[in-house]
């Protein structure tokens, strides 16, 4: 048989495949409308109400004089925050779509394909991450509510750090999905993930920078500064302040650092179970 | 029709067995099917079908025995083994969320198809389908017989030598039936490739070039339809009884000749000689006979001891069932 299609070499058809399940993600988000609404109204809700309304109480009173605990406002503060929690809800969401294939029966059809389980995971991991950053990218546009200035330079480096969060963030979502046998143990279990995850990120609050460690603890209980200084997602949402508003907690390297080893590792763990199906 | 069964074998299995649990799938199966066959397995739901489906499919491994296609071992090389089959599974396995041509184009994709042949195999697919005007529309919106036909168009996008195709006509209405057949006849000619179709639907059995009778895991019989007639058809005598009284006699008499029986009918086995003397006999007893000639059906009946359609509903509840608490169909 004349056969053109097997000629080709087994990484062009690798390659090929990737980009056709990148293409289907991508393709299949923009048909959601539930996560469409989901992805503009959460940072809505976010920056212009929560954000606005408690931005007068981002102070802190020192010897009768006001002064702000951060030298910026609660709506620049808590922005880059929001674009995490949009990337963090639409990653995990995204990873729901591993559950629907395996129910629906699409997955059958990709695993009988000549795609390596690799490539299949890294197609969806991908796909389901590009719709995340995408989704980050809707916080963006809201830049001017929380008058943050935003450069061409600035938005580069945070397109970077969202894709590497959401890269890492969707895994996550891949592995839980993984275990899950229904979508409504999904809800509940991602729920469960995703807002203590967020809560304990120092994303709407700071842990006041000019206290010592020993204040610090002091100053907050310490259980809470435990998990908010053991919370990965911590050092993410200060590297991406570092790049949007010059504001950093930590080192911002170690957001780099810790948002790389942690997708490497959890894209390696969802694999490693998604081989065994 | 059948020539090719000398040379090498389009697929291949030695004595295949896969369990699950408790309950034995497939009982060291061995099956030859020649090149550019038309092979049809035959068996009620439940019977083992399915899971040497997937096994041909590289899906599921077995537990003992050896699998393949076109000289290809598929537990060794899988991925080597995918690229010539075909696949058209039980339950659909489209995108719904994708339309018609996204799912084509998406399939062409996965499996390396260039980008000039893989729009030219779409459009001529599409329209030997008949699903041209539907290219754009959203999958979920399609009837399922619609849904068929576009797996059916999608098996072909690559170059597949070898078409699995499991149950492509159940639950569809006897018209769509038709058409699927037609489809799938013609595309067997163009491409010149081998078919393996599961099915419980005798008739459409008939016009295969073989046939592999399976029950319980087990092979009970292999050969043309013609064949299998000649071998194991008996000719069968169908009795309603007048009362019950004259159900019971019928039964005691003839205990020899007993195939089956319920609450309201009797099946006996018989020739013409047997056919004419019970009749003499028991006129007066009987409602309604029929004489049945030797048929794939009686074949059947023969080697199972039930009718095809007896199990049906039962078994495909036992599937969703087994489905439920995580079985095959869910993984």
């Amino acid at each position: 048989m004349t056969d053109p299609g097997t000629k080709r070499s087994v990484l062009m058809i690798q390659l090929g495949g990737l980009y056709g399940l990148w293409l289907r993600e991508v393709r299949r988000s923009f048909r959601d409308r539930g996560q469409l609404i989901g992805g503009i109204s959460r940072p809505i809700l976010w920056v212009v109400i929560l954000g606005i309304g408690l931005n007068p109480y981002f102070r802190g009173e020192v010897f009768g004089k006001i002064n702000f605990v951060v030298p910026f406002t609660y709506l620049q503060f808590i922005f880059p925050a929001v674009i995490a929690l949009n990337i963090l809800f639409t990653s995990v969401q995204s990873a729901v779509s591993v559950i629907w294939d395996r129910e629906f029966g699409f997955l059958r059809e990709v695993l009988v394909s000549p795609l390596s389980r690799g490539t299949i995971l890294l197609g969806k991991v991908l796909g389901g991450a590009t719709v995340a950053v995408m989704h980050g990218c809707l916080v963006l546009l809201l830049a001017k509510f929380a008058d943050v200035n935003l450069t061409w330079m600035k938005v580069l480096e945070a397109l970077g750090l969202m894709a590497m969060l959401a890269f890492a963030l969707t895994s996550l979502g891949v592995v839980i999905a993984n275990h899950i046998r229904s979508f409504q143990g999904f809800g509940i279990f991602s729920n469960a993930v995703i807002l203590p995850l967020y809560f304990t990120s120092s994303s709407i609050f700071p842990l006041d920078p000019a206290l010592s460690q020993e204040q610090t603890r002091v100053v907050y209980p310490e259980w809470l500064v435990i998990m908010v200084e053991w919370n990965p997602l911590t050092y993410a949402i200060d590297a991406l302040r570092g790049a949007l508003i010059g504001y950093n907690q930590f080192d911002p390297h170690l957001g780099i650092l810790i948002m790389g080893v942690s997708g490497v590792v959890l894209f390696a763990l969802a694999l490693f179970e998604f081989r065994r199906i | 029709m059948t020539s090719a069964l000398n040379s090498s074998p389009a697929i291949r299995l030695d004595e295949v067995s896969k369990r699950y649990g408790r309950t034995l799938a497939l009982d060291k199966v061995s099956l030859k099917v020649g090149e550019q066959q038309m092979f049809a397995l035959l068996g009620p739901n439940g019977a083992g079908k399915t899971t040497l489906m997937h096994i041909l499919s590289t899906l599921l491994r077995p537990d003992a025995g050896k699998a393949f296609v076109v000289g290809v071992d598929v537990m060794r090389k899988p991925l080597q083994a995918r690229r010539r089959l075909g696949i058209v599974f039980q339950e659909p396995s489209l995108d719904d969320r994708l339309s018609v041509h996204e799912n084509l184009d998406l399939h062409g994709l996965i499996f390396g198809v260039p980008r000039t042949l893989r729009r030219q195999r779409i459009e001529e697919l599409l329209a030997l389908v008949e699903l041209t005007d539907w290219a754009d529309k959203i999958v979920r919106t399609l009837s399922s017989g619609m849904k068929r036909r576009l797996e059916i168009a999608r098996a072909f996008i690559h170059d597949s030598e070898i078409l699995l195709l499991d149950e492509p006509t159940a639950g569809l209405d006897p018209q769509t039936r038709d058409r699927i057949w037609h489809y799938i006849r013609r595309l067997q000619t163009e491409r010149a490739i081998t078919v393996l179709v599961t099915t419980h639907y005798i008739e459409e059995v008939e016009n295969c070039d073989q046939v592999c009778i399976i029950d319980n895991g087990k092979v009970l019989a292999d050969g043309a339809p013609k064949a299998l007639k000649r071998q194991f058809g008996q000719q069968l005598l169908r009795i309603v009884p007048k009362t019950d009284a004259d159900h019971t006699e019928i039964v005691t008499r003839y205990a020899g000749r007993l195939s089956r029986a319920d609450d309201t009918e009797i099946i006996l086995t018989s020739d013409d000689t047997f056919s004419e003397t019970f009749l003499a006999e028991n006129g007066a007893r009987i409602r309604a006979l029929s004489i049945e000639v030797p048929s794939l059906e009686s074949v059947f009946l023969t080697l199972t001891g039930r009718d095809i359609r007896d199990k049906e509903i039962g078994a495909r509840e036992q599937t969703k069932a087994f489905g439920k608490i995580g079985g095959e169909h869910t993984r």
